[in-house]
């Protein structure tokens, strides 16, 4: 089975990953089509919820809402766009980088779609974004979270062609990319909120 | 001799790793931490503070008894917010009689500085025997034995504040000798609530700008 | 001439009862922040007084009980002679586990020092002393009698674990005794924090970061039969990371009543630390790739190597939170508490959990007792260690937000208890991850006790080796 990567396949890359897998370990996709036929659209998802759940609801982190002005909101959301594509690509060029030491598939494309996979899940679960909740947030992106984990330790070996551990080693070493990066993304925003982009804040 | 061949030497030696360890590990501490401890100026009492009153004492003691500085900061910070919040931001003066320093390093309940005065006796007997009975949405746990347990049931008011003495609090021998009487049909609930209300006095104490 | 291994077990067996113990006050007092009725009115049971248990438990029983156990079993084996007075190794045992039991019976009953992760007495802080100083003894002991010529690198850090903590600990608890359970201390005000933070943030850094890399530099290597990577960037990033970390204490302090120039200079030393830090996870990522051909399928490594992620977090978030535009949002809030989790949990746990999967059951001479429940383990840490940080986060970054929020007025938005209020779901989720964290730690025990229940009688004797000439 060949892989069309492209938005409508989004149904057969959330629920038969492993088929997805499988195919991937014997086709090897075009970077670009990867990118442009699937992983920019559903990057897009995020910040749409997010601008839409943001304008109608506000903030609610537990208190009462805290509404931002429109084009502050523009402004976080396209940051939020920015950031994603940011860490997609970062990661999946990192993956490539890192296959030469673990004897994996160099190909950019398995990389692209390895990322893509593993991403899918939580951007199709930040439909949550459209009801800003903080709690009801974390609550539904966690598991989102720890599945799309599972699928980067199960599906890493099959399409980089590498053994189950090095399989491991690597998925691990993403890991730590993957968790710095996103502290990284929490540092940046608390510093920007502090310099003025975002609600007001006195200090 | 290039810089590996002297790690060599280190490397071979364990008396030689031993003392670079102690002595690389030494010089933070010798520039940053010594200077700040052996300077007088940062350890001297702002003009308006008071030494803790013995019953003050005995309720910072069951403060620390009861790790209540694992939720409650004692020190506001210079920001807008903060000083909004709390009142006057802290000062270094304000805390030459804490041994130890209380600051706490997490926020679960709110910060303690300015409390002194904020409340009644009243409201600070019911809050610490059942706070949600004041503050309905709080998680603090609720302290009954504090009424049950005299104030220094150890009988040990006068060695602590000796003790204290030692170190250069401004107790005199008579205060010492009439700090049991003073303590006398005081409860563990009297003695917190004293130095509760101790906290941020001397920043009223003091003339405002 | 045998090596002494028996103190090896009883101490990697003490360690995990204190990690189960430990890890259950931290699930408690979690619990607590939920359910705060769940102390009954019982003192002991009370927040202040388990959380300080939970803490003494984990970071004294569990934490150095395994640093003892994996130092004693790899000092005698790079030294290739059997450990040096066993005797008084034995003594460092007995006193060491007597004074966790006694020291936290003590907590329990209140008697705290009011130091964070000083807590116990003067008369503890003496037993921490001696039993220290005999720690020490034993360790540089054994190195003086080794039959090679150069010191192993796991040994300079276990070197510098003993050394520099004999002195945090000495100077931090100088205190004035008032009474057998009371002493005040020495330091007094602003001048005390700046001492306390000094102390505390080395305790990090020696004990949870280089004591925990000591572990790392023997075990890795030797899971993966690989010498290390580089041995010229282990030599610098050792160095580096003993001078730098002592500086970075006061960004505990940021924007507190003690001088701005220590806090910038402690903001920058921790901006530079990242440097030395990474570079050690370089070296063992490195170490690990270049055997990742020969590797075995084995539970152990998976827990080391993602022990070695989380130590990549750890030590990039240390340094981000030491920075003052970010750390005036993340002092006091729930961050701080995921930030040491990620290390405590993610790092210094999984690691320990992963040496002890390898050493038990050569300890034993036998195989793991079940690797699939070793499998079952690692995901249940993972998800934990996920859960509790992201739920820390989560109430890390709104209640820094929040609390510091302005409405058009120019007077604070949010009142103190509603956002507390807020927490509460946050730390329902932190309790769930807290109780996958500790259910993983509870089927390792049962794993490792039935592992040992097959032991046969091992005794290893070193490699017959001549002694290196020229060795002083």
């Amino acid at each position: 089975m060949p892989v069309k990567f492209s938005i409508f396949s989004l149904a057969t890359v959330l629920f038969r990953p492993k088929a997805v897998f499988d195919a991937l370990a014997v086709n090897e996709p075009s970077a670009a089509k990867v990118f442009f036929g699937f992983a920019l659209w559903i990057g897009v998802l995020p910040p749409l919820f997010a601008y839409i759940g943001t304008m109608n609801f506000g903030w609610r982190l537990g208190v009462e809402p805290v509404f931002l002005p429109q084009h502050m909101v523009l402004a976080i959301s396209a940051a939020y766009f920015a950031a994603l594509l940011l860490g997609f690509l970062s990661s999946a060029v990192i993956a490539r980088w890192m296959a030469i030491t673990y004897d994996a598939s160099q190909s950019l494309g398995r990389c692209f779609a390895l990322m893509a996979i593993v991403g899918a899940p939580l951007a199709v679960g930040s439909v949550i974004h459209l009801y800003p909740h903080a709690f009801i947030n974390v609550l539904v992106l966690v598991p989102t979270l720890i599945w799309s984990m599972y699928l980067l330790y199960r599906g890493l070996p099959v399409v980089l062609q590498t053994g189950p551990n090095r399989g491991m080693l690597m998925a691990s070493a993403l890991i730590a990319y993957l968790l710095v990066a996103a502290v990284s993304l929490l540092g940046v925003t608390v510093a920007l909120w502090g310099s003025g982009l975002g609600p007001l804040i006195g200090y | 001799m290039n810089f590996l061949s002297l790690h060599k030497r280190l490397e071979r030696h364990s008396g030689l790793l031993i003392f670079g360890i102690l002595v690389v590990s030494s010089i933070g501490g010798l520039v940053q931490v010594l200077p700040i401890v052996l300077d007088d100026a940062h350890g001297a009492p702002s003009a308006g503070l008071a030494v803790y009153s013995p019953l003050e004492l005995e309720g910072r003691d069951i403060y620390i008894r009861e790790s209540c500085s694992t939720c409650h900061t004692q020190q506001v910070r210079p920001l807008l917010a903060e000083v909004k919040r709390y009142g006057p931001y802290s000062r270094t003066g304000e805390f030459a009689y804490d041994r130890p320093f209380l600051w706490g390093s997490k926020r679960t309940g709110p910060d303690l500085a300015r409390v002194g005065g904020k409340y009644s006796d009243a409201w600070h007997h019911l809050h610490l025997l059942d706070p949600r009975a004041v503050v309905p949405a709080s998680i603090m746990p609720a302290y009954p034995w504090l009424a049950q347990r005299d104030a220094d049931h150890g009988r040990s008011i006068a060695a602590r504040m000796r003790a204290l003495q030692m170190l250069g609090h401004p107790y005199t021998n008579e205060d010492i000798a009439a700090a049991p009487v003073q303590l006398e049909g005081m409860t563990e609930l009297d003695a917190v609530t004293a130095y509760l209300q101790s906290l941020g006095r001397s920043m009223h104490a003091e003339p405002q700008p | 001439m045998k090596y002494e291994d028996r103190i090896v077990t009883a101490f990697t067996g003490c360690s995990v009862l204190w990690a189960v113990l430990g890890m259950l006050a931290g699930v408690y007092v979690a619990a607590e922040l939920v359910w705060p009725t769940i102390d009954f009115g019982l003192p002991g049971l009370s927040f202040g007084r388990l959380r300080t248990l939970h803490t003494t438990l984990v970071l004294f029983g569990f934490g150095v009980s395994g640093l003892i156990a994996t130092a004693f079993y790899s000092v005698q084996r790079t030294s290739h002679v059997r450990l040096f007075a066993p005797g008084l190794a034995w003594f460092v045992f007995y006193a060491w586990q007597l004074t966790i039991v006694l020291g936290g019976v003590s907590v329990m009953a209140g008697w705290n020092a009011g130091k964070e992760y000083a807590e116990l007495e003067w008369p503890f802080d003496l037993a921490i002393a001696v039993a220290w100083v005999s720690f020490g003894v034993v360790f540089f002991g054994t190195i003086a009698r080794r039959r090679m010529e150069a010191i192993y690198i796991s040994n300079w850090f276990y070197g510098a674990l003993i050394i520099v903590v004999a002195m945090l600990h000495i100077v931090n608890s100088l205190a004035v005794p008032a009474t057998i359970g009371k002493s005040y201390s020495l330091f007094a005000g602003s001048q005390d924090a700046i001492v306390q933070w000094w102390y505390g943030h080395n305790a990090v850094g020696f004990l949870l970061t280089g004591g925990f890399l000591g572990m790392l530099y023997y075990f890795l290597p030797k899971q993966a039969e690989q010498p290390i990577w580089s041995y010229r960037l282990s030599i610098v990033a050792f160095w580096a990371f003993v001078y730098t970390y002592i500086w970075a204490g006061p960004h505990h302090l940021h924007y507190h009543s003690i001088p701005e120039w220590v806090q910038s200079l402690g903001m920058v030393m921790s901006l530079i630390l990242l440097a030395p830090s990474w570079a050690t996870m370089v070296n063992g990522i490195m170490t690990v790739s270049a055997a990742a051909k020969k590797l075995r399928s084995d539970p152990a490594l998976k827990f080391i190597v993602l022990s070695l992620a989380f130590y990549g977090l750890a030590t990039f978030e240390g340094p981000m939170l030491a920075i003052k535009s970010v750390n005036v949002f993340s002092h006091f809030t729930e961050w701080t508490i995921g930030h040491v989790h990620s290390g405590a949990l993610g790092w210094n746990a999984l690691i320990t959990f992963g040496t002890f999967y390898f050493l038990v059951p050569r300890l034993a001479g036998t195989q793991l007792y079940s690797a699939r429940m070793a499998n079952i383990h690692f995901w249940l840490a993972l998800a934990g260690v996920l859960l509790y940080v992201l739920a820390m986060w989560g109430a890390g970054v709104s209640q820094g937000v929040l609390w510091l929020s302005l409405d058009e007025l120019g007077e604070v938005r949010f009142s103190f208890n509603d956002v507390m209020a807020a927490m509460k779901p946050y730390y329902l989720l932190r309790f769930i991850g807290g109780l996958l964290f500790l259910a993983g730690a509870v089927l390792m025990a049962f794993n490792l006790m039935r592992t040992f229940a097959g032991r046969r009688t091992v005794e290893i004797a070193p490699p017959a080796v001549p002694a290196a000439r020229g060795l002083k």
